[in-house]
């Protein structure tokens, strides 16, 4: 038997599609329950009919959304928390992750668990805590009045109402990312650094946070997509006006009636939340690259 | 002139556990002294110590008379190679490189000539812009050899670093490194578990069990006349046959020599080069099993009761499996209560130029 024989002897093998049969549920179901909602939720706003009965493309409800001052103010005030909540979690999160990452002390143990422990609070009860602690003849009023301080100004019902509660209530999942991130700093990593003579602001700038950039351009994406469309918190602890694009998309549905209006607002709000998704993409694919 | 002192330094962990006990050592200018011992006989922790990344319990060290016990490890003139490269992959070569000159803010021209010099010594002229993930096992830990020696340390620390190598690499990369030892003549502690690497590469050898000395030598001395029947079994291939001696003679399930010692029970250490076999059908032992490595044979006992014994042998062919055969060893030892008690073979001591001084 020559070699091309051989060769041409050999069975190809059939690629068999078992992968994308387990794929294909979570797929369908993610194209039925968000991929069409969200065509049709873009169709719905800019298909409109004429008086004369017929159908026509129009991009009113937009214009009337980016001229209107008050959509603008709760879209700028959402912007701004949401900025706000990034930054104060990064400047939270990331002290804690790395103490969580560097301690063997058994302290670390018990930060971990206090750190992981707003997840399991649900956010109506610590909207309650918050009022009950931080809001008007609170815990903490209460504590001032009976050593005879000034009453605080509280953050109840003011933008840092949300900005508090939502740093809260988004800081175990900041910090379980960052410190997924973290583990993949090793010791052996930080310790050559240590012995070229980086001290510890060196080592930080340096070494931990070029290795856990991925990690922190995720956390911060999670965390913005969460807060940008958050509801509960801003709804309770949140100003009435302007207020919070979650708040906003409920009334202007629940109580002006209005659905083409709120939809067109709940389309803003994706396209805003798009950017961060899809930073998150990029991230995930540069990790998966490398 | 780095000189580096350790005196009754200890480590005992929290749980308790004693890492180092008591140890001391002197290492002289320029001297490559391996620290060498089975896991867990505290080697790595006392290289960690003199780095600074373990804080001793108790004791002192050194270097050049400066008490460095204390010292962190970012402001200690040591340098230090490890096992798994520790490279940052996030920079590329020529950064990981100047990454420890930056911090000491060493101008930029200076910077490029000292990266551009220490890469050309390992070997790796050009490799400045590679990013590290791209280059080989060898070559990273090249990289990370480079990385301790660019900044001039008084002490060089290698803590395992061909550990994760394969066989071939590890054994050229080893002279390589011997050779730049040499050539720079850098104060080096070295931490190997493997005997061929620290009776290939040290000045002198100190082998380590459970956190304390067992012996420090030359290497040959430490391969001759091990002192212990630990550094006997663990320094090369050693037969240690445990015995009892009556009336001069050590004798062990029918195999007897002669041994000039006091009655009573001891270890006969013979190497498997050092032990003649000749085919006899009323001989000691009986050929188990024989394996022909190329240039020598190596022949498996077994004596009367069980015993293993090894013997080396330049004609494997002569024997087979089952096989009565004599047994008469050119150079024994013995010990007795982890000491040695007799030795029929030893190395002219020369001093090492090392511990002239001292």
């Amino acid at each position: 038997m020559t070699a091309s024989d051989q060769i041409g002897s050999v069975t190809p093998v059939r690629r068999r599609p078992y992968g994308l049969l387990l794929v294909a549920t979570p797929v369908l179901l993610v194209a039925w329950l968000v991929i069409w909602p969200i065509i049709s939720a873009v169709i719905q706003t800019v298909w409109t009919t004429t008086p004369q009965g017929q159908g026509a493309v129009s991009l009113d409800t937009y214009s009337f959304f980016f001229s209107d001052g008050y959509s603008l103010s709760n879209l700028s005030m959402t912007l701004w928390t949401t900025g706000v909540c990034a930054v104060l979690l990064l400047v939270v999160c990331l002290p804690i992750a790395l103490y969580l990452r560097f301690s063997n002390t058994r302290v670390a143990v018990y930060v971990q668990g206090l750190a992981i422990f707003p997840m399991f609070v649900p956010s109506i009860i610590l909207s309650f805590a918050f009022i009950r602690v931080l809001g008007p003849n609170g815990t903490v009023d209460l504590l001032l009045n009976s050593v005879g301080l000034p009453h605080i100004r509280s953050p109840y019902l003011t933008p840092w109402g949300p900005v508090i509660g939502l740093v809260w209530d988004n800081i175990p999942l900041t910090v379980l990312i960052l410190l997924s991130g973290l583990g993949s700093v090793s010791n052996q990593a930080v310790e050559a650094a240590r012995d070229v003579g980086a001290g510890t602001l060196a080592l930080l700038w340096h070494i931990i946070l070029p290795r856990i950039s991925n990690s922190i351009l995720v956390a911060i994406s999670f965390a913005v997509l969460g807060i940008f469309s958050a509801f509960t918190l801003p709804y309770i602890l949140g100003p009435a006006a302007p207020e919070m694009m979650g708040p906003f998309m409920q009334r202007t549905f629940r109580e002006l009636l209005e659905p083409k209006t709120a939809i067109t607002q709940a389309v803003v709000t994706f396209g805003f939340c798009i950017v961060f998704g899809l930073f998150y993409v990029r991230s995930v694919a540069k990790n998966r690259a490398a | 002139m780095s000189v580096l002192k350790i005196k009754d330094v200890s480590k005992i962990f929290p749980n308790g556990t004693t890492a180092v006990d008591s140890f001391s050592l002197d290492v002289a200018d320029g001297e490559l002294v391996c620290l060498l011992g089975p896991s867990g006989s505290g080697k790595s922790t006392l290289l960690r110590m003199v780095g600074g990344f373990e804080t001793p319990t108790s004791g002192l060290m050194t270097i050049d008379g400066e008490d460095i016990t204390n010292v962190p490890p970012e402001k200690r003139p040591t340098g230090m190679v490890f096992q798994s490269h520790a490279l940052w992959t996030h920079m590329n070569v020529f950064k990981n490189l100047a990454f420890g000159l930056k911090l000491r803010k060493v101008a930029a021209p200076e910077i490029k000539r000292r990266v551009e010099g220490v890469l050309e010594l390992v070997g790796l002229g050009g490799y400045g812009t590679r990013a590290v993930t791209q280059l080989s096992g060898g070559q990273q830990q090249r990289v990370a050899l480079a990385r301790s020696l660019v900044l001039e340390p008084k002490i060089l620390l290698l803590d395992e670093p061909f550990a994760s190598l394969d066989q071939h690499l590890r054994e050229r990369l080893r002279e390589e490194v011997r050779d730049i030892q040499q050539r720079l003549k850098i104060t080096t502690l070295f931490v190997t578990h493997g005997q061929d690497e620290a009776l290939s590469m040290a000045d002198r050898i100190v082998v380590m069990r459970d956190g304390k000395t067992e012996q420090i030598d030359r290497p040959d001395v430490v391969y001759r006349e091990p002192q212990t029947p630990f550094v006997a079994g663990f320094i090369g291939t050693m037969n240690l046959i445990e015995g009892v001696v009556s009336n001069g003679v050590f004798s062990k399930a029918g195999y007897s020599t002669p041994l000039p010692v006091s009655d009573g029970p001891a270890i006969l250490a013979v190497r498997p080069e050092a032990l003649d076999l000749t085919a006899s059908t009323t001989g000691q032992g009986k050929v188990h099993r024989v394996t022909d490595y190329g240039t020598h044979g190596l022949v498996d006992l077994e004596l009367k009761d069980g015993t293993r014994v090894k013997a080396m042998v330049s004609h494997p062919d002569l024997f087979q499996p089952g096989q009565g055969v004599s047994l008469a060893p050119r150079a024994i030892a013995a010990y007795r209560d982890g000491k040695v008690i007799h030795r029929t073979s030893a190395v002219a001591p020369a001093p090492h130029p090392a511990l002239v001084d001292a």
